[in-house]
């Protein structure tokens, strides 16, 4: 079975946001829920680099360590889900994830906490796949067509990769040989450098 | 033969020192070099160091920015969330288990061995007013609801480990959902009858000189020595400040984590979780002594909170300070008085309202 991982290349993200708002629109996905997001490290500075971030379906996920509930599991793709049938919307995955992937709309009565929401890897939920019920719960199902996350498969510079663990890796340790001699790595001092001497 | 040895080292000394400080120069200038001149071609640093120190934020300022715009939506990773995730999982529940296990069978231990603790020459059947009406509605209606929400508290707590393997995930779920609803909508309510019983029993809470004497001598409860109190003894006003103290750290720290729309930090709320769960376990552990000393601990004592009255022999062993004031305000009432009182809801009222005013 595949291990699904996303990956974020930070030499080749530039912030575009286009994973954010396809995932936004992908799954309709309430006002102040983002299941994805991009953060920019020393935004206009020399060094500047972002990432686009959200659920890393981690193989110990703290969230399911963590959950009161025990609501959450983990898919043979290695997908980290949760039942919104089970989840309380105590906020503990969101204090226990490292990355700030669980996202809560707020309900009415006192802004409170609803149920966790968070990305999918487009694998839906527990409900059965493609059901109007998944959809509303979970947004799209596109693993079970037999496509990748959406973020992934239309990010303009792919930057931001999705899919088998090893594929994975093997693209971008192929990236990483290439880039060995390039003028564009950073840590090049371009004022001082004598190329060619 | 003699004269040239002895200069031929000197000699050697010589050339050795002109040599060596060729050498120093020679490091000082390269040294300096390095510093001040150009770089010999490409420098090149491990490309990813710099960006992966932000991300973690090791030993750097968060400088993340993000389109995204909710609460730490910049920060990539939090450095807290794994200590939080091990401190939850893996010290709170096994600890918090272990504490209030403990008391409790410590509390029974202690019951076996020592029995109730009885009133040193029975009771007299004579009665004295020690509670009105409202402080007793205040302290049941703050037991109830501390009760209410140190078990829904647990439930959340420990019901993971203890409830699911029972009932299962999907019973589990509704019972902890109405327990954290629960908990949210009566924190306020528990919050707002601290206050009143802050407000309501503080003047008579106030340490004073015997209480030290009461501390030393352990309370009576280790020997049988007769042990000095007020209105309250120095047992009872700890527990009360424990309560008020303990009870406002809980209300804040719960403040902090049931209004998440406030757009206060992870890391904030963390902390607060850490103080809420330590200081209700605190307290529960605590409480167990106060309800086994209010029930069946003491003769005598589950009375007061029950009707208002206490037995004068009751008040005698352990407020005799107070006992000695109600006699010399002539407050004590007679067993057939006491009974007449209690025949009726309206004449208890009355005869409450009497006392109250005589205090």
């Amino acid at each position: 079975m595949a291990r699904m991982k996303f990956y974020c290349d930070a030499e080749r993200c530039i912030e575009c946001n286009a994973c954010v708002t396809a995932c936004k629109n992908e799954h309709e996905i309430p006002w102040g829920v983002n299941r994805r997001r991009v953060v920019t490290i020393k935004d206009g500075e020399q060094g500047e680099r972002s990432l686009s971030v959200a659920c890393m379906h981690c193989s110990d996920a703290p969230c399911a360590v963590v959950c009161p509930v025990d609501c959450f599991y983990t898919t043979e793709d290695g997908v980290v889900l949760h039942d919104k049938d089970i989840c309380i919307g105590c906020g503990y995955c969101f204090y226990a994830c490292p990355f700030g992937a669980p996202q809560f709309p707020e309900n009415a009565a006192f802004s409170s906490r609803g149920k966790m929401d968070k990305c999918t890897f487009c694998a839906g939920g527990p409900e059965e796949d493609h059901s109007s019920d998944e959809n509303k719960k979970y947004g799209r199902n596109r693993l079970s067509e037999g496509k990748l996350p959406l973020c992934a498969e239309m990010c303009s510079t792919k930057a931001l990769l999705a899919g088998d663990a090893n594929v994975l890796s093997d693209i971008y340790r192929k990236r990483v040989i290439n880039r060995g001699a390039s003028a564009m790595d950073w840590g090049v001092n371009f004022n001082k450098a004598k190329l060619g001497s | 033969m003699v004269e040239h040895s002895t200069v031929y080292p000197v000699h050697i000394f010589k050339t050795l020192s002109v040599l060596l400080l060729l050498v120093f120069l020679a490091t000082l200038q390269q040294v300096y070099a390095e510093e001040k001149s150009e770089p010999q071609g490409v420098m090149i640093k491990d490309p990813g160091s710099d960006l992966w120190r932000q991300v973690r934020q090791r030993n750097v300022a968060i400088s993340g920015v993000s389109q995204v715009k909710s609460v730490d939506a910049n920060v990539l990773i939090n450095p807290e969330a794994d200590r939080w995730t091990r401190f939850r999982v893996g010290v709170l529940v096994k600890y918090a288990s272990i504490i209030l296990a403990g008391v409790a069978l410590l509390l029974l231990v202690f019951y076996v061995i020592k029995g109730k603790m009885k009133v040193e020459h029975g009771l007299s059947g004579k009665m004295v007013h020690r509670f009105s009406d409202y402080e007793r509605i205040l302290h049941w209606t703050l037991a109830i609801i501390f009760l209410f929400l140190a078990i829904t508290g647990l439930i959340l707590l420990l019901g993971r480990t203890l409830l699911i393997p029972l009932f299962g995930h999907e019973f589990f779920s509704l019972l902890a959902s109405s327990s954290k609803e629960g908990h949210n909508l009566f924190g306020p309510i528990f919050f707002a009858s601290l206050v009143m019983m802050l407000i309501q029993f503080v003047k008579r809470n106030i340490y004073e000189k015997g209480d030290l004497t009461w501390l030393l001598k352990g309370g009576g409860i280790i020997g049988s020595s007769h042990v000095s109190g007020g209105f309250f003894n120095m047992g009872e006003k700890s527990w009360y400040w424990l309560v008020i103290i303990f009870g406002l750290v809980i209300s804040i720290s719960g403040f902090v984590l049931v209004t998440p729309s406030l757009g206060q930090g992870r890391i904030i709320m963390e902390l607060s979780h850490v103080v809420h769960v330590i200081a209700a376990v605190v307290l529960i552990a605590v409480s167990f002594g106060h309800m086994y000393m209010g029930s069946i601990g003491t003769e005598g004592t589950p009375e007061g909170m029950r009707t208002g009255y206490v037995d004068i022999s009751w008040a005698e062993s352990h407020h005799d300070r107070w006992a000695k004031e109600c006699h010399d305000k002539d407050l004590v009432i007679s067993a057939e008085e006491y009974q007449r009182i209690m025949g009726g809801t309206v004449q208890a009222n009355r005869s409450s309202d009497l006392a109250e005013e005589n205090k």
